[in-house]
């Protein structure tokens, strides 16, 4: 039944269905985790890896760029991270938008763009691939951790149908269902920082399928105000993800690597 | 002749612009509002060629409008000023330029600060702690670098304000008889009789 | 009158050794009615590179803006920081794509350049108004004290100074040849670079 309407995007079925874009979310629903929370003096995203193995060369990710390997968390501005769930090509090209979209706000206006603003950019773009064209949607989802002085520290979440909303804490990819009722639970108003750290880290570790935590499966970022109260996003470099992890004891223990090797 | 000025205060704005309509040698109106208030708490004086104040005036307030339509907040006082300011420069080096001096006044709400600029019709935008546009800046700067105060109150703003007009009154060949004076703080915009 | 002199102001830039200044005065002026005293007109492109836009003030404001966009433009398509010697060349198309109807700005450009041996050189260059590059091992003056400035540095300046003997000279040169200009003074800047900070100091300059 479904194959006579979803071939285009633009045809209803008779249920009043959208199936690519409902196809756009599956793909999302197996994708690597992205979580985000937001607390009372800034925002924690982190992210599980797929793409992994000790032939990647992962030299990038060491030094230059803006921090990060460049998969999942991604600076979108000086005062918005975002962390991408889905097909990773539409991601680049997502990101690609958003970066184009924040600098021309710039611009225009010297000042950096608003969060929600970036968000809805991003969504006028996806909403416009499910209606024009017969082309495909965007094979994404994503998680927008921004500050403006408008809203202060803000998270979004927008998804290939191009709806968006804004969360306390949220969840996207395999596992989000499972992500999102633990942090329903253990979730409370007004957190710090440094809790809400915490909280994403426990969090990811027992949603991730591998039982303990390293860098080469997890990208990590926060954004925080700086003393000037100007946003300051820092996306994590593997030997800081290693060094947060021990920090809250998640890290691989050192038998593990060796009977690896 | 055309004159505006504007000086901030503690937690305010004024802004002063005189009220006549002039064609030739013929004033033909001295009741003109030549403060536009932008948003809810952004004022902008225009003074300038006749025809191209109100039409530039207009085009500002209604993209400015749209902005706080479709995002639900208004522009703040800075990113508004630097959009207004783009506008200008565009124009300057298109086929007919407007030719419009302008200050705005604004409050934002954000960080609790009062800010004035003071722009040209090439573009130029600074921010001020005063300003003054047209023949009455020749009188009214120099009063002002004497007696104006960045921590005065409303009532003590509004004595050095009056100083200003009086000068201007005074020593201006053709002066303006009236003056419209308005305010932003944190309360909003609204006019102030002198 | 020319419109270079319409809103007066001088920027300068130096070598030391292993370190760059550049310096601007603060003034912004309508003819000779002063505006304001704290008009900036250099500024930052990177960690290790400034830009000083002397000239018609609108055009200050645009530029500035401008290379602010391409830089961000480029340091995101590249994932690297634009090197000094680069930005030359963009300040140079950018100026030069308006050949006939141009931007009345000079910029002075002082940075840092990574050298292959893995170092920082000091890198200083200046352009016209419509970007024809001039690169200089001493020093390069623009704005409408540059005559005064040309005179001052030549007498001043001296290779290889560490970076507080530059900082010093610069802030002389700048301070002594502003004060016989009419257009340019009320404070100054200086920005003093070296391979891993930047040092930014307001001077305070005669008000009249």
């Amino acid at each position: 039944m479904a194959r006579r309407y979803d071939s285009r995007t633009t045809i209803f079925s008779p249920e009043g269905r959208l199936y690519q874009i409902e196809y756009a979310m599956e793909a999302i629903s197996h994708a690597g985790t992205v979580l985000g929370v937001l607390a009372k003096d800034g925002i924690v995203l982190a992210a599980e890896k797929k793409v992994t193995g000790k032939l990647l060369d992962l030299s990038g990710a060491k030094e230059g760029g803006y921090g990060g390997s460049g998969e999942k968390i991604f600076l979108l501005n000086s005062n918005v991270v975002a962390g991408v769930a889905g097909i990773t090509a539409d991601a680049n090209s997502l990101v690609n938008y958003a970066r184009e979209a924040a600098q021309r706000h710039l611009y225009m206006y010297n000042e950096d763009i608003p969060v929600e603003m970036l968000a809805q950019r991003l969504c006028d773009l996806k909403q416009g691939y499910t209606q024009y064209g017969g082309l495909r949607p965007f094979g994404v989802s994503l998680l927008y951790a921004g500050y403006d002085p408008h809203y202060n520290f803000q998270l979004y979440h927008s998804d290939p149908s191009g709806n968006y909303s804004g969360w306390k804490a949220t969840c996207i990819g395999a596992n989000s269902g499972t992500a999102q009722s633990l942090l329903k639970q253990e979730y409370k108003e007004e957190i710090s920082i440094e809790d809400a750290i915490s909280l994403v880290l426990r969090v990811m570790s027992k949603t991730m399928d591998s039982t303990t935590l390293g860098s080469e499966k997890l990208e990590f970022a926060t954004l925080t105000l700086d003393a000037e109260q100007r946003p300051k996003a820092k996306i994590y470099r593997p030997a800081e993800i290693d060094a947060l992890l021990r920090k809250h004891d998640l890290a691989k223990k050192d038998e593990d690597a060796e009977m690896k090797s | 002749m055309e004159t505006a000025f504007g000086i901030t205060g503690k937690g305010y704005v004024l802004i002063a612009s005189d009220t006549t309509a002039v064609h030739s040698i013929v004033k033909v109106k001295t009741d003109v509002d030549k403060i536009k208030e932008l948003s809810p708490f952004l004022l902008m004086a225009t003074s300038g060629e006749p025809g191209d104040t109100v039409q530039f005036a207009e085009y500002i307030e209604r993209n400015i409008r749209l902005y706080h339509i479709r995002n639900n907040f208004p522009l703040r006082p800075p990113s508004a000023a630097s959009w207004i300011r783009r506008s200008l420069a565009d124009s300057l080096r298109s086929r007919k330029p407007y030719s419009v001096n302008l200050l705005l006044g604004g409050y934002d709400v954000s960080t609790y600060k009062p800010h004035l600029y003071w722009m040209d019709y090439l573009g130029t935008l600074a921010e001020v702690p005063f300003a003054a546009h047209g023949y009455g800046s020749y009188f009214t700067l120099s009063l002002l670098d004497k007696y104006h105060d960045p921590e005065a109150t409303v009532e003590e703003g509004l004595a050095t304000l009056k100083r200003c007009i009086d000068e201007v009154s005074k020593r201006l060949v053709v002066s303006p008889d009236r003056f419209k004076v308005k305010i932003v703080d944190k309360d909003g915009v609204r006019e102030i009789e002198v | 009158m020319s419109i270079m002199q319409y809103n007066g102001g001088s920027v300068i830039a130096m070598v030391g050794k292993d370190c760059v200044a550049i310096a601007s005065d603060l003034r912004l002026g309508v003819q000779s009615l002063s505006i304001t005293s704290d008009f900036e007109k250099v500024f930052p492109v990177t960690d290790r590179l400034f830009i000083g836009l002397p000239g018609l003030a609108t055009d200050v404001t645009t530029l500035r803006e401008q290379f602010r966009y391409r830089v961000n433009m480029y340091t995101i398509k590249e994932e690297r920081e634009i090197e000094p010697q680069t930005f030359a060349q963009l300040v140079s198309s950018t100026l030069y794509e308006r050949r006939f109807g141009p931007y009345f700005i000079e910029p002075v450009i002082a940075g840092m350049q990574k050298t292959p041996a893995g170092g920082y050189a000091p890198f200083i260059a200046a352009t016209d108004l419509i970007g024809c590059l001039n690169f200089a091992k001493d020093f390069v003056v623009a704005g409408t004290a540059s005559e005064k400035l040309f005179g001052v540095a030549e007498g001043l300046w001296e290779p290889d100074m560490e970076a507080e003997d530059l900082f010093e000279t610069i802030s002389q040169t700048l301070l002594n040849a502003v004060d016989r200009d009419a257009f340019s003074g009320w404070g100054a800047v200086v920005h003093l670079i070296t391979k891993d900070q930047v040092i930014t100091r307001k001077l305070k300059g005669r008000m009249d």
